[in-house]
């Protein structure tokens, strides 16, 4: 690696570059937008058939009453913690090598946060009356129950989704106003508006610095407490390896494992196909990879911790999931999510050999896999053997939940392909610091992070 | 003072016949899920006579033990509902208002006994079954989660009956549809604030106990074991 | 738009709905006017009587109203009417005491099966395939009148069976009587799970030819051969109630209760000692016990009276049941015995019972006959705490018809010619389905030039009829029963009918009244329609209260029960006959080739299967395998893991009948050389509730009989099994798990 100062690309370079996915489009977008788009029309269909024929076509049992549904809103919600969460943390720290990151980032946290907030709905069994849910006025005077998590949940959700809104917003204003000002017509337009009058003024610079900080600071309790309140949706009620105190750091850590690695895979994706090698380095990858390595070491430590607390314990009904999942059905499964989410990501992540983009992807959809694994883990036993056996039961997904979970990958894939496609998925402004007005705002380019270099 | 339902089940008595499961079918209109749906989970029986093998051949036993809702004074169900679907009523049921249930399933999730059960279709009664409804029970649409009530409908009829006929309850008038079936009377229901009911006298029998009683619950239903000695 | 516009619209808008609402098809249907007995809303109570099993149980019904969609004269409507809500056990009725089963409990769905017959029917295709078109009760009845007439003109009534099932009421009396004047042989009636060897016994042991009825309540401790006394046997509300009282009923006394089987039942599971008995020897158990007992001069020989004459050497001893000899025979241990013996003659009062698998061997006879002889020997007969016969009430004055051949008889007669059937009258009996396939009752039927039922279903063996007259259901009509057994004093079930009927069906009794009197040469009966039949019955019984009347009483509350005045009570059968059964019973198929007992029991749900059709009772959990909607095979688990067979893998088991394949369940609730199935599935055609669901466990079962009464010894067929596949799904359970802790072993290791 090189020492010397880098020669950064120039600013007209980076537009180019960064505009180009934007104002060429080759046939295979079209392509895949309409492979996408079929599946999500399918899973909107399968969505449809569920709530005419009834909400028996799914595989939900007595007493698996949650299944992959339930899976699918903690897995994506999980996700999202990708991005506002590392962004708010790198923007905060002023991580140099962040700069191309944190919009990939920011994108995946508003998409994904979108996706898992509609499960709630998917798996509710009179869905048309989910606005019950909402603290309205209503004739006669009842209230959602404020003691239930899944009250808590809406506003917990419904707060993230807004500040992750507004803090993937914010930092495109400027980039909305560089394509306001290249493009014509009706995209002139468009982009005018969304750049909400961005002139570029040292006032407006001013601004967006001040409140880039807020949200920075605002958006990581908030991120911390969404992963904590979903995981109360489980560790409130008395079900046998639900019921731990350990559940809400937990789950945040393994929500920031999962976003981790969901970010990596799109950055890899993004950086073949829009041909971003100049600007995504090995050297984010690699950055990211270890993050992703001290969290498989924290996740591993929970589940140790979890796991050794119950089996020393010796709980009689706790015992019955744990041998259900370590030893008896669950087994495969459970032993698949411990060489996903541990073992891959500590063999492929600890040996820095290994830590090649490649690799990070390999590992990073080792860790994709295994933490929907672990939701299902957590779900499914405990309610399949919940303390009297007479009333344990088993679980089989039925192709409607298969359909709409698959649909939520294609609708993830599809708003990220379209986002990319109209929005610049890297950060130009943040990348051509030198007409920087405002040089607080962009982070020092170091030794170790150059901007702009190419690696070969 | 309010009443206060309460139930015993005396295991010494209770023989397994399951009369009280049908019995429960025919007063609160549980639809038959038939055996497609029956082979996927979705039988619904408010009440079930749980069996439990002990032992190996020869030396084995059978244990029998009917768990209908526990109608817990602290009733996980009851929290966790987002709607107040599930809520605790003043004579001490926890009562499930069809109507406002949206479905979450979360109160079965959280019930430790595993008694609720969720209506996957809209229920069907091939004609002219549906002339055995019971009128006094609300049928559940699909996407709603039912459970035993204690058949409120029965104290209901019976408690407005004695107010209007302005006199004291009398212990055993109000009979549960599973109490009422059961010919070796091992099931007994009353009001547990009545301190001469026979259920109260069951209930505090140092024979009894309470279902999954270390989960704090506060269950209602007290159960007496078998003996084994004469 | 202004407001004159706005009214105009409006009008339009709203007299255009109105219209297009008085097109809606619904409301075109006709509305017959509803019954004036009903208040809206407002429920009664009406008594009537279950007509399931035997046991006659009393049943409250609460009517209220309905909206029904009925045909009147040919057009379709909606009326309301007073509907059968719900069926409980009638609270002063002496059997049941206000408790009722399972199958109690469902038999409203008799009433409201969708499938019901609603008018009587010609056969239109092949006999057999279940076609049938619709005609007038005119033209039915005449068919019926026609070939009855036909018969007489020829001077061929012998050519006239009818089969029903086994029981005591006045209909059976009717039947009876019917074909005593008509010239036929009496009815053929056949109960797979019947009792006549232990009828036989008492008749013999005690000069009773009936079941009997324990007085539970008193007893301090109870002993039961193979008897499902808490779930299919006998009178089983009844017995439930007593068994409770038993257990519960008396302060500081709890009742012991030891249940002698190889395979743990329903009752078996409550007992407090199981024991398991090499099948086909409880009778040489009881006698073991008789001997510790005789031995340890607890009782006298000669306490034993007439029923210990039955028994080979009873008065020296009976040397050859020494414990240790009955430890080799029955493999209970010499030493239980003599425990149980003891307990038995110390806890007195004690009472024996024997039913179920027991007498179904060849020995049956011989097993019944031990059992009553300790009963004798532990002095409980007609004692408190023990056994009673209840007092037998005759039904219809008037010679009997002759004894009708056993329906194996019947079948083998018709298909070697010596027996000419013309025409067989069904009435709820369905031989088709519960005798053993080398009877090929089946193949006889088909060769009976006409039959007629009058089901309410199509089974197997009303499916093979020509004519269908369809009944009314108990609710629908006056419904009684004189139960023979589950109270200690006389007792006679009666009630009117709880609603009008909902099809076009006739009370089978009134028809064959009618067809009686509308015959070429009439038959002469007594009787106008059947309710004045039952009721002349009733007025001879005493009132309850002076100056009362008997027949009022008993159709306000569903029963009479008393003492019987002289003259009405059936005498005790003497029979000076003294058979020497053998003990040892006989098998079918070579233990070598055929290693396991088949031990077929009626289900918990279905008996026999007759009621199979019922959706309630289909979804009802099996109390011991929580198993819905299927059809099983028990088999121990070690015996299941020697072979390979795991919990619902398909196994084939092959008896020198033939063979079939079911689920197993896997249980260590009985011996290993033995594998049980419950009968009940396995119809061919019976609804669609029934229709193709599981096997039936009947054609397995060999022709062996016990010598002296005739009867199928279901339980003395020898199979082989094999697996044959994993699960298929075939067998559907309620329940998760089967132990209560399920995985201490894990823990341990």
């Amino acid at each position: 690696m090189s020492t010397s100062s880098p020669a950064l690309p120039a600013s007209e370079q980076v537009r180019s570059d960064l505009l180009r996915p934007l104002l060429q489009t080759s046939w295979k977008f079209y392509v895949l937008v309409a492979f996408l788009g079929a599946i999500v029309v399918a899973a909107l269909a399968a969505w449809v058939t569920q709530m005419t024929l009834g909400f028996g076509i799914s595989g939900i049992r007595w007493p698996v009453y949650w299944g992959f549904y339930v899976t699918n809103f903690v897995f994506w919600i999980g996700i999202s913690h990708a991005g506002t969460l590392i962004s708010a943390i790198l923007r905060l720290v002023n991580a140099g090598w962040r700069r191309p990151v944190t919009r990939c980032a920011e994108v995946i946290t508003a998409f994904a946060l979108i996706i898992g907030a509609m499960f709630p709905l998917i798996h509710l069994g009179r869905p048309w009356l989910a606005f019950w849910l909402f603290p309205y006025p209503s004739e006669r005077m009842i209230w959602p129950n404020f003691r239930s998590p899944l009250v808590w949940d809406f506003f917990a959700i419904n707060t993230y989704l807004t500040g992750s809104l507004l803090f993937l917003f914010l930092p495109m204003l400027p980039d909305f106003a560089i394509v306001r000002d290249r493009a014509t017509g009706m995209r002139r337009r468009i982009y005018g508006v969304l750049a909400l009058g961005w002139r570029g003024t040292p006032t407006q610079w001013h601004r967006l610095e001040t409140a880039m900080q807020i949200m920075a600071v605002a958006i990581i309790p908030v991120a911390v407490s969404v992963h904590t309140i979903v995981s109360f949706d489980f560790s409130m009620a008395p079900v046998p390896m639900w019921q731990t105190t350990i559940f809400g750091p937990y789950f945040v850590a393994g929500a920031i494992f999962s976003g981790i690695a969901g970010l990596i895979i799109a950055m890899a994706i993004l950086r073949r196909v829009l041909h971003l090698e100049r600007y995504l380095h090995p050297v984010h990858f690699q950055n990211l990879g270890k993050l992703m390595l001290v969290m498989a070491l924290l996740w591993g430590y929970f589940v140790f911790n979890e796991r050794l607390v119950t089996y020393y314990g010796n709980g009689a009904s706790e015992m019955q999931v744990f041998w259900r999942t370590q030893r008896l059905t669950f087994a495969p499964l459970y032993w698949t999510m411990v060489v996903c989410n541990f073992v891959l990501p500590l063999v492929i992540m600890g040996i820095s050999r290994f830590r090649t983009i490649t690799g990070c992807v390999i590992a990073s959809i080792g860790v994709v896999i295994g933490m929907w694994l672990e939701r299902f883990l957590i779900i499914v036993p405990s309610l399949g053997h919940k303390y009297l056996p007479y009333s344990f039961g088993t679980y089989s997904p039925q192709p409607v939940e298969i359909v709409i979970t698959v649909g939520t990958f294609a609708a993830m894939t599809l708003l990220y392909v379209l986002f990319a496609k109209f929005v610049p998925i890297i950060s130009i402004w943040e990348l051509t610091a030198v007409q920087h007005p405002s040089p607080a705002l962009i982070p020092p380019a170091t030794a170790e992070h150059p901007l702009g270099e190419t690696h070969a | 003072m309010p009443h206060r339902w309460g139930m015993a089940a005396d295991l010494d008595r209770c023989n397994g016949c399951g009369a009280c499961v049908v019995a429960c079918a025919a007063e609160n209109n549980i639809s038959t899920v038939g055996a497609e749906q029956a082979a996927l989970g979705r039988a619904k029986h408010w009440i079930r006579v749980e069996r439990y093998w002990e032992g190996e051949f020869p030396d084995v036993r059978l244990k029998f033990r009917p768990v209908m809702c526990q109608q817990c004074d602290n009733a996980p169900c009851e929290p966790v509902c987002p709607t107040y679907a599930s809520h605790h009523t003043d004579d001490g049921l926890n009562a499930q208002v069809y109507n406002r249930c949206i479905g979450t399933r979360y109160c079965a999730n959280a019930c430790p006994y595993n008694v609720r059960f969720f209506d996957f279709f809209n229920p069907s009664w091939e004609k002219p079954l549906q002339l055995q409804l019971n009128p006094d029970v609300s049928l559940r649409e699909v996407g709603v989660m039912e459970k035993c009530t204690f058949c409120v409908q029965r104290i209901k009829a019976v408690t407005v009956q004695v107010a209007a006929e302005d006199r004291e309850l009398k212990d055993g008038e109000i009979t549960p549809a599973c109490v009422q079936s059961c010919a070796a009377k091992a099931l007994v229901f009353g009001d547990l604030n009545d301190p001469e009911s026979e259920v109260s006298r069951l209930s505090h029998s140092p024979r009894g106990s309470k279902l999954l009683e270390d989960l704090g619950t506060l269950p209602k239903v007290t159960y007496l074991p078998r003996d084994t000695e004469a | 738009m202004d407001r004159r516009s706005f009214i105009k619209l409006t009008a339009i808008t709203g007299t255009s709905a109105t219209l297009a609402s008085c097109g809606n098809p619904e409301n075109a249907l006709i509305r017959f006017v509803p019954d004036d007995e009903i208040v809206p809303g407002i429920a009664v109570w009406k008594p009537s009587v279950c007509p399931l099993c035997s046991a006659g149980c009393g049943l409250t019904v609460r009517v209220m109203d309905a909206d029904a969609e009925v045909v009147r004269n040919g057009q379709a409507g909606v009326v309301r009417i007073a509907a059968a809500k719900k069926l409980e056990g009638g609270p002063l009725h002496p059997i049941s005491q206000g408790g009722l089963c399972a199958r109690g409990q469902a038999a409203i769905q008799v009433t409201y099966h969708p499938d019901r017959i609603t008018q009587p029917l010609k056969r239109s295709g092949t006999r057999g395939d279940g076609q049938y078109e619709a005609i007038t009760w005119d033209a039915a009845i005449a068919e019926l009148l026609s070939r009855l007439d036909a018969l007489a003109a020829a001077g061929n009534q012998k050519a006239l069976a009818f089969a029903t099932r086994a029981g005591s009421s006045h209909r059976h009396a009717l039947v009876d009587q019917f074909l005593a004047r008509f010239g036929a042989p009496g009815p053929v009636s056949f109960e797979l799970f019947g009792d006549q060897v232990l009828r036989r016994a008492n008749a013999l042991s005690f000069g009773r030819e009936q079941l009997p009825t324990f007085d539970l309540p008193n007893a301090r401790m109870a002993i039961s051969f193979g008897a499902d006394f808490l779930g299919t046997w006998n009178s089983p509300v009844a017995q439930a109630a007593g068994y409770g009282q038993m257990r519960k009923g008396r302060p500081g006394i709890r009742g012991a209760f030891v249940q002698v089987e190889a395979r743990m039942s329903q009752t078996g599971a409550n007992a407090d000692e199981w024991v398991p008995a090499t099948p086909g020897t409880e009778g040489v158990l009881a006698l073991g016990l008789a001997h510790a007992i005789l031995a340890a001069n607890l009782r006298p020989a000669a306490a034993a009276g007439r029923a210990g004459t039955q028994i080979d050497g009873w008065a020296a001893g009976l040397a050859d049941y020494a414990p240790a000899a009955v430890e080799k025979v029955t493999g209970v241990a010499a030493s239980r015995i003599e425990r149980i013996a003891r307990d038995l003659a110390e806890r007195s009062p004690a009472v024996a019972m024997v039913g179920g698998a027991p007498l179904a061997h060849t020995n049956g006879l011989f097993t019944a006959l031990a059992v009553n002889a300790l009963n004798a020997l532990l002095g409980s007969v007609e004692q408190p705490g023990g056994l009673f016969f209840t007092p037998r009430i005759t039904l219809a004055d008037g010679a009997a018809a002759p004894a009708a051949p056993s329906i194996e008889q019947l079948a083998s007669g018709i298909l070697g010619g010596s027996n000419a059937v013309q025409v067989l009258l069904v009435d709820g009996s369905n031989p088709v389905f519960t005798t053993p396939t080398a009877w090929k009752v089946s193949e006889a039927l088909a060769k009976i030039p006409f039959i007629a039922s009058f089901g309410s279903f199509l089974d197997e063996t009303s499916g093979m009829a020509d004519l269908i007259l369809p009944d009314h259901s108990f609710l629908e009509s006056w419904i009684e029963a004189v139960p023979e057994s589950g109270s200690i004093a006389a007792v006679a079930s009666v009630a009117p009918p709880v609603m009008r009927p909902l099809h076009q069906t006739r009370a089978m009794p009134d028809v064959l009244l009618d067809v009686s009197r509308r015959l070429a040469t009439p038959v002469a009966l007594p009787w106008e329609t059947f309710d004045q039949m039952v009721g002349a019955t009733f007025m001879k019984l005493a009132p309850a209260a002076a100056g009362g009347d008997a027949w009022g009483d008993a159709q306000a509350q569903g029963a009479w029960s008393g003492a019987l005045p002289a003259g009405l009570a059936s005498p005790p059968s003497v029979t000076e006959e003294t058979p020497q059964p053998v003990p040892e019973p006989r098998f079918d198929g070579d233990a070598a080739q055929y290693p396991f007992h088949f031990l077929p029991y009626p289900s918990s749900a279905f008996l026999d299967g007759s009621l199979a059709h019922l959706p309630w009772l289909q979804e009802m959990p099996d109390p011991i395998t929580s198993a819905m909607w299927s059809s099983w095979v028990e088999i121990n688990n070690t015996t299941a893991e020697r072979l390979g067979i795991a919990q619902g893998d398909i196994i084939e088991i092959t008896s020198t009948q033939g063979t079939l394949r079911a689920p197993a369940y896997v249980s260590p609730g009985l011996a290993p050389d033995i594998v049980a199935m419950p009968v009940g599935q396995g119809h061919r055609m019976f609804t669609r509730y029934a229709t193709g669901r599981g096997q039936n466990p009947v054609s397995l079962i060999a022709p062996l009989t016990e010598a002296s009464t005739g009867a199928v010894a279901w339980a003395a067929t020898r199979v082989k099994i094999a697996r044959v596949g994993g699960p298929d799904g075939s067998l559907i359970m309620f329940a998760g798990g089967d132990r209560e802790h399920p995985y201490e072993d894990l823990g341990r290791g």
